[in-house]
């Protein structure tokens, strides 16, 4: 059943002079309860637009959004967007505890049920014993797992992820991958996530919608049909995995095949 | 930065040297005593003061002016800052009074609030919250102007209506930036107190100083400066205790920084 839908979505930019600028054009696609879906395109072409408009944050000028039967028309409580910059999103002045109990307190949950709840989900996302710990005392894998950990305590129904592991070193990206691969299956929560690395699209999810450059629209959806649980190793050397690979590549990087 | 014991040790022996210095230039009269009395006659002059209970009777009457003008500036200066920093209208709206007013220098209020309010508390506390607007209006404002949008947008993606977002994100992210505005205000105000109560006052500390150069009594003058010197370093340490605890999370993040 589908609990995301996003329908004909554009969204203009007026510029300086007065000129509008297309960012996205007419973008449809659906995810399933419970899915793991990726939305893979070129650097710049207007993911973190089409992000911004379904989580609620800037009204789309064309087209709508509707999650679990409900229009988007401001941000739904049943969602919740994770950024890039984990370290401008983490609230600076609370530690790692009370980062995770942030949506809690803003649902009116008991302290005491918000503060189990908060040290299941920090241990669910490795962090036992940082409780205490400010966020610029840890590591930016560390930092993005915080934000992470925080996002899931609100309880969404819905994950919206912009780039999370961008900004992180390849081998800590790695872990985060497996690491939120094992979080989706405990909690079964409906993930979107975008990324512009398409073997990481194929590594975590259950289909792919790639993008096209600006005004984006969605060229291709992918099915990817590789088994669970996933190996770094194992799954990237599959077959299957580099056919969809080369397919991705040639649909977004077509000068890639024929060389300068 | 830190100050190791040895060079607050040395920074002692310097003050006790001055002292030295200036006990001696009284004794030998190399400045007239009369205007420049012996640091042994000051501090003696100090302590009486001080155990007869004078002095904190002048001061707790200028503390209570200051304290009076500065949390008035301080009530009205962070909500007016917030609104300032988060609507842009109502900061274009107010820039051009602002930038007009902001120059003047505070002690040029004092003959305006002395016609609105003759020469009671009224004329001080307008003057100190006059003068404590503009650093606390100012710090507050770009505090929370410099928000990064992530950090709004956060907010927002756990569904915080606009009034709790002010107290829960916009703040405390703001907070590093107005306590700086508190600080600078907090030395305004001590000046601003001294002067109108040497305009116009019957007591308080600056009257006090005053009065005591009148009647010539020149060792309680220079005891009322020192008290007054006391009291300077004494709120700046408080304020420094406080903003420590409430920010010390500010100040571990720069350190981590370096």
């Amino acid at each position: 059943m589908s609990i995301l839908d996003v329908e004909g979505l554009s969204k203009s930019y007026r510029q300086a002079g007065g000129e509008s600028t297309l960012a996205i054009e007419n973008i449809s696609f659906q995810v399933n309860e419970g899915e793991f879906v990726s939305l893979v395109g070129p650097s710049g072409c207007g993911k973190t637009t089409l992000l911004m408009c379904m989580a609620g944050l800037i009204a789309p000028s064309a087209g709508r959004v509707v999650v679990k039967a409900a229009e988007v028309d401001g941000p739904p409580r049943n969602l919740v967007l994770v950024f890039q910059e984990y370290n401008k999103s983490l609230f600076a002045w609370r530690t790692v505890l009370g980062n995770v109990l942030f949506g809690l307190e803003v649902k009116g949950k008991p302290a005491r049920e918000a503060e189990e709840k908060a040290s299941y989900l920090i241990g669910l996302v490795g962090l036992d014993g940082f409780e205490r710990h400010y966020p610029w005392e840890l590591s930016g894998g560390m930092q993005q797992r915080v934000a992470i950990a925080r996002a899931l305590a609100y309880e969404p129904e819905v994950l919206l992820m912009d780039e999370p592991f961008g900004s992180v070193d390849a081998m800590t990206r790695l872990e985060l991958e497996d690491g939120l691969l094992r979080l989706w299956k405990e909690l079964g929560t409906t993930i979107l996530f975008v990324t512009h690395d398409i073997e990481e699209a194929i590594y975590l999810s259950d289909r792919i919608y790639v993008l096209g450059r600006r005004p984006s629209r969605v060229i291709q959806a992918v099915e990817v049909r590789l088994g669970r649980p996933r190996n770094q190793l194992t799954t990237r050397a599959d077959a299957s995995f580099m056919e969809l690979r080369n397919e991705i590549y040639k649909q977004t990087a077509p000068r890639l095949s024929s060389g300068w | 930065m830190t100050w190791s014991r040895e060079s607050k040790l040395n920074g002692f022996l310097v003050l006790l040297s001055v002292m030295a210095a200036w006990e001696l230039v009284s004794r030998t009269e190399m400045l007239n005593p009369l205007f420049f009395p012996p640091m042994s006659k000051i501090l003696r002059s100090f302590f009486s003061l001080v155990f007869s209970g004078e002095i904190l009777a002048q001061i707790l009457s200028s503390m209570r002016r200051a304290a009076a003008g500065y949390l008035l500036a301080a009530l009205v200066c962070i909500p007016l800052g917030i609104i300032m920093g988060l609507f842009n209208s109502v900061y274009r709206a107010l820039e051009v009074v602002i930038e007009t007013a902001r120059p003047l220098p505070p002690p040029v209020v004092v003959p305006v609030a002395m016609l609105f309010f003759g020469l009671g508390d009224g004329m001080k506390v307008f003057v100190i919250f006059f003068s404590c607007l503009w650093p606390i209006l100012l710090n507050t404002m770009d505090g929370v102007r410099n928000i990064d949008r992530v950090l709004i947008h956060t907010a927002r993606t756990f569904g915080l209506s606009q009034g709790r977002a002010i107290l829960k994100v916009i703040l405390p992210a703001a907070s590093p930036q107005i306590m700086t505005g508190l600080r600078i205000s907090l030395a305004i105000t001590l000046i601003l107190v001294v002067i109108s109560e040497m305009v116009g006052s019957s007591d308080g500390i600056g009257y006090f100083i005053l009065d005591s150069q009148r009647r010539l009594k020149v060792d309680q003058m220079y005891a009322g400066m020192l008290s007054l010197a006391l009291l300077g370093y004494l709120l700046n340490q408080l304020f420094l205790l406080f903003s420590n605890t409430f920010l010390s999370w500010h100040r571990g993040m720069l350190r981590s920084d370096k």
